[in-house]
């Protein structure tokens, strides 16, 4: 978000998913599609199909979408920043890119050119791991299809470079006009059905709804007025991570947590438990119980998509609305009804009396927002931001002629290592992620019988090379260990996985992978590194 | 035979609604096209093709099965009459084929049979194929019923149907008021549409082709590995097809005990072929896809001396991967 946002001006998904149909080209890096977002890589492999579009995948493992793809890159595990300034380096080099865009659209060009100076195909090959022919392919096949559309999802964030990465693939688009034309863009596919609608609606440490800084007066003066207090802090909050590593320290002495569940989720998982338990007050809002509403004081039983009526913003920033389908069970309510309780108990009189009252407000304080109204939503299917006025039809791709900022502004960026490496003690690079049939720390999908066959416990991921050498196979239960926790589980030998990576989800609270990565940020989003720490494997 | 003024259907069908339980095509608030209970949805005339066909009425998505409550285990069955009227010829032919497999070995499924019994069945003809997916013809049927399975048959005659009664159940549904005796020149109309009508999703060739290759083991391994490469694995194709009947078995908790509930499967899940041992004789997504095609399409014939397919093109419509029957056939008929 943050990278996209210092870019270009706006952090979200730049294209819509339908112009995928008329796309030439695809670049897919850190996203394995058809497991994560299956209707996207259905668009994806259906392109390829019936209209011969290509496809380039980056993936330190084979994914299934690298089996499809013209060109697998197959980088190391954090070497993002260095495999795409080497494919820039390419494109300059034989004079690929798009000079009328970069001249007219964009600044910062000529340090850029500096940087990726540095990245020839050689030394490329040395940091990432893939040889300088396919490097070239690649690079030609992105910058040479007419309409590209580049996607990411995770795999680039979540690295203490992760927006590095994500400013280097701006880089990337801007060098050779892939952006502000349908069917381009640099699109980070979102993880939930409405995590796009909790970012624009300011569940953020530093903006209001629709990206409003905190720090700017004006902002703070139209809010004030709005919810008619004053006093409002221009400070921006804490990020998650930040927030609980406080708790623990007892700088934060309460915590209210909605639908998230960070005693599985967080890094560190044995540091994350500390600090859960020494808050004073914890409050959890969730569907189902979870491991981390074990550790509270107050559990507010909330309701699931199907018992309430409200919007979700998807990753196209397609703003919908969903109706309810059944009454909420038993002692459970909206949660805006809950957050409406409690904030009144709190001495703040919060009176919204439906869904449509509140979009109301939205509406009213957020210019992105403001002609999605209730009684449009009521006849279309979704209505995509910015969306100034109720006659305006939405917005399926941004940066049109212009950037949201201004002009693009190229922020070159230098390779750096991840901040824990293999080493003699901890030889493997363990990379964590998730697998089709379960969603995050499984507090929905475990508790469906079809999900939980499909894939039915934690297993370490290894190479079959790897398994040789340790002297295991199919089913043999190892431990694994990190310098901040460790592990007993099953291996499954996987061709895919290159030697010396292994892979591991988060899904299993039982087995939880994040009882051994690492609590390392990226500095400027605060995302953890998941993707890379250092461990050992040992036969049991 | 009768006729039906097709003003008249509604009336027909509120006639039935009093005694039974009458689903019929009928749009929901977005405009598709599903079959839903009389009411719950609205009529304009439209039969198509809904996007799940009529097995949903017999072995619906999800059902209780037993019931443990206290010491007490009872059987859940579920015998309302029901009537469904637009049922397609293909949607038919998926009944029988399941009546038959759901009856095999003397093996009667008694949840399955308790609707069956109380259903009656108003199938109605396809003068035109409801949809560019639909490949009846190539499987060596026509789009019409000639053999007696249906209840009632409707042929579309323009502002009027004609129907004919294959059953006790048919004959009293024609007993409605709202119907009328037909003409001597309806007899010559039914000849014409029959004549007239096909159905033209896939060339016969293909079919007849693709079958022949299974039959002879020339299709392999590496063929469904490449072709599965594009598989989501959400199950769509099994969920739609009228003859597929493979299900799962949960017990959930309720208030008083236990809910032994069974749900659709798909073969195209690892688990559904995965033994306790960890041991998958599926063990890839190629090996599911094959299997589930050599199933319909060879193994069926050599049991039943027809094929598992009717052709409704329905597992096309809902593939988000185009792997539906009428692409796989051709790309095993592509095959040299």
């Amino acid at each position: 978000m943050a990278g996209l946002a210092a870019s270009f001006g706006s952090g979200a998904m730049t294209n819509s998913i339908p112009e995928m149909d008329d796309a030439d080209a695809f670049f897919v890096i850190g996203s394995n599609t058809t497991e994560q977002h299956p209707l996207v890589a259905a668009r994806i492999i259906e392109a390829m199909r019936l209209k011969n579009a290509k496809l380039v995948v980056a993936d330190p493992r084979r994914i299934g979408l690298a089996k499809l793809a013209d060109i697998h890159l197959m980088h190391r595990v954090g070497t993002d920043v260095a495999l795409l300034n080497g494919m820039m380096h390419v494109i300059l080099e034989k004079g690929w890119e798009n000079k009328a865009f970069i001249a007219e659209r964009t600044e910062n060009f000529d340090s850029l050119r500096e940087v990726v100076k540095r990245y020839p195909p050689e030394k490329t090959a040395a940091i990432t791991g893939v040889d300088p022919g396919t490097l070239s392919e690649a690079a030609e096949l992105y910058a040479k299809s007419a309409k590209t559309m580049l996607f990411y999802a995770m795999g680039i964030t979540q690295h203490t470079t992760g927006t590095d990465n994500v400013k280097t693939l701006a880089n990337l688009a801007m060098l050779t006009g892939h952006i502000g034309f349908p069917s381009t863009g640099v699109n980070p596919l979102r993880g939930q059905n409405n995590v796009q609608g909790a970012c624009d609606m300011g569940a953020l440490p530093d903006v209001f709804s629709g990206y409003q800084r905190v720090s700017d007066d004006d902002v703070i003066r139209k809010f004030e007025r709005a919810w008619g207090v004053g006093g409002l802090s221009r400070e921006p909050g804490l990020t998650v991570t930040e927030i609980l590593h406080e708790a623990g320290t007892g700088g934060i002495k309460g915590l209210y947590i909605m639908g998230e569940n960070p005693a599985v989720s967080d890094p560190e998982a044995r540091a994350v438990e500390r600090c859960l338990r020494k808050v004073e007050f914890l409050v959890v809002q969730d569907i189902f119980m979870t491991e981390t509403a074990k550790f509270a004081h107050v559990i507010l039983p909330a309701v699931s998509f199907a018992e309430k009526t409200g919007t979700f913003t998807n990753t196209e920033r397609r703003v919908q609305l969903s109706r309810q389908a059944m009454k909420p069970l038993k002692g459970c309510l909206d949660e805006w009804k809950i957050i409406c309780g409690v904030a009144t108990r709190a001495g703040y009189r919060m009176g919204y009396d439906s869904p449509e009252e509140i979009l109301r407000e939205i509406n009213e304080v957020t210019p992105s927002y403001r002609g999605i109204t209730w009684k449009r939503l009521e006849t279309v299917w979704g209505i995509a931001w910015p969306c100034p006025n109720e006659d305006h039809p939405g917005t399926p791709f941004l940066h049109k002629e212009r950037f949201v900022r201004g002009l693009g502004h190229f922020d070159p960026r230098e390779y750096m290592a991840a901040f824990e490496v293999p080493d003699e003690q901890y030889p493997f690079l363990l990379t964590t992620g998730r697998v089709g049939a379960q969603y995050h720390t499984g507090t929905m999908t475990r508790k469906i019988p079809l999900l939980e066959r499909e894939a039915p416990g934690a297993v370490l991921e290894i190479s079959p090379e790897d398994a040789v050498a340790l002297r295991v196979r199919e089913g043999s239960m190892v431990g694994l260990e990190s310098r901040r926790g460790e592990l007993r589980l099953p291996v499954h030998l996987n061709p895919d996985i290159p030697k010396g990576t292994v892979f591991g989800t988060f899904h299993f609270s039982e087995k939880n992978m994040n009882a051994l990565t690492i609590c390392a940020l990226d500095p400027v989003a605060k995302i953890p590194e998941y993707k890379s720490c250092a461990v050992s494997v040992r036969r049991l | 035979m009768k006729t039906l003024a097709k003003e008249m259907l509604e009336g027909l069908l509120r006639d039935i609604s009093r005694k039974a339980l009458v689903y019929c095509p009928q749009r929901n608030e977005r405009g598709d096209l599903l079959l839903l209970p009389l009411g719950e949805g609205t009529t304009d005339g439209c039969i198509g093709k809904t996007p799940i066909s009529a097995k949903i009425c017999l072995f619906p998505q999800i059902e209780d099965v037993v019931m443990f409550a206290g010491d007490g285990i009872s059987k859940v069955t579920d015998g309302r009459e029901t009537v469904v009227f637009g049922v397609r010829p293909c949607d038919m032919r998926g009944i029988v084929f399941m009546d038959r497999f759901m009856s095999r070995d003397n093996l009667v499924d008694p949840h399955y049979f308790a609707r069956r019994e109380a259903m009656t069945c108003m199938v109605v003809a396809c003068n035109e194929p409801p949809s560019e997916t639909c490949f009846c013809t190539a499987t060596g049927k026509r789009p019409f019923l000639t053999a007696t399975h249906y209840d009632v048959q409707f042929f579309d005659a323009g502002d009027y149907f004609i129907a004919l009664a294959g059953s006790k159940k048919g004959n009293r549904i024609l007993e409605d008021r709202h119907f009328k005796a037909a003409a001597e020149k309806d007899i010559e109309k039914v000849k014409r549409i029959k004549e007239n009508s096909s159905a033209a999703g896939m060339a016969a060739g293909e079919l007849e082709d693709a079958i022949k290759k299974l039959a002879e083991d020339r299709v392999d391994g590496l063929f469904w590995e490449k072709l599965a490469l594009r598989c989501i694995k959400c199950g769509g194709c099994a969920y739609v097809c009228p003859t597929c009947t493979c299900y799962n078995v949960q017990d959930y908790p309720f208030e008083f005990g236990y809910r032994r509930c069974r749900s659709w499967d798909s073969c195209l899940f690892s688990g559904f072929t995965r033994e306790t041992s960890g041991h998958n004789p599926r063990a890839t997504q190629g090996a599911r896809l094959a299997r589930r095609y050599e199933h319909k399409l060879k193994y069926d014939l050599m049991k039943y001396h027809e094929i598992g397919c009717v052709g409704c093109g329905r597992c096309s419509d809902v593939c988000p991967v185009g792997l539906g029957a009428i692409e796989i056939v051709r790309e095993i008929a592509l095959m040299p």
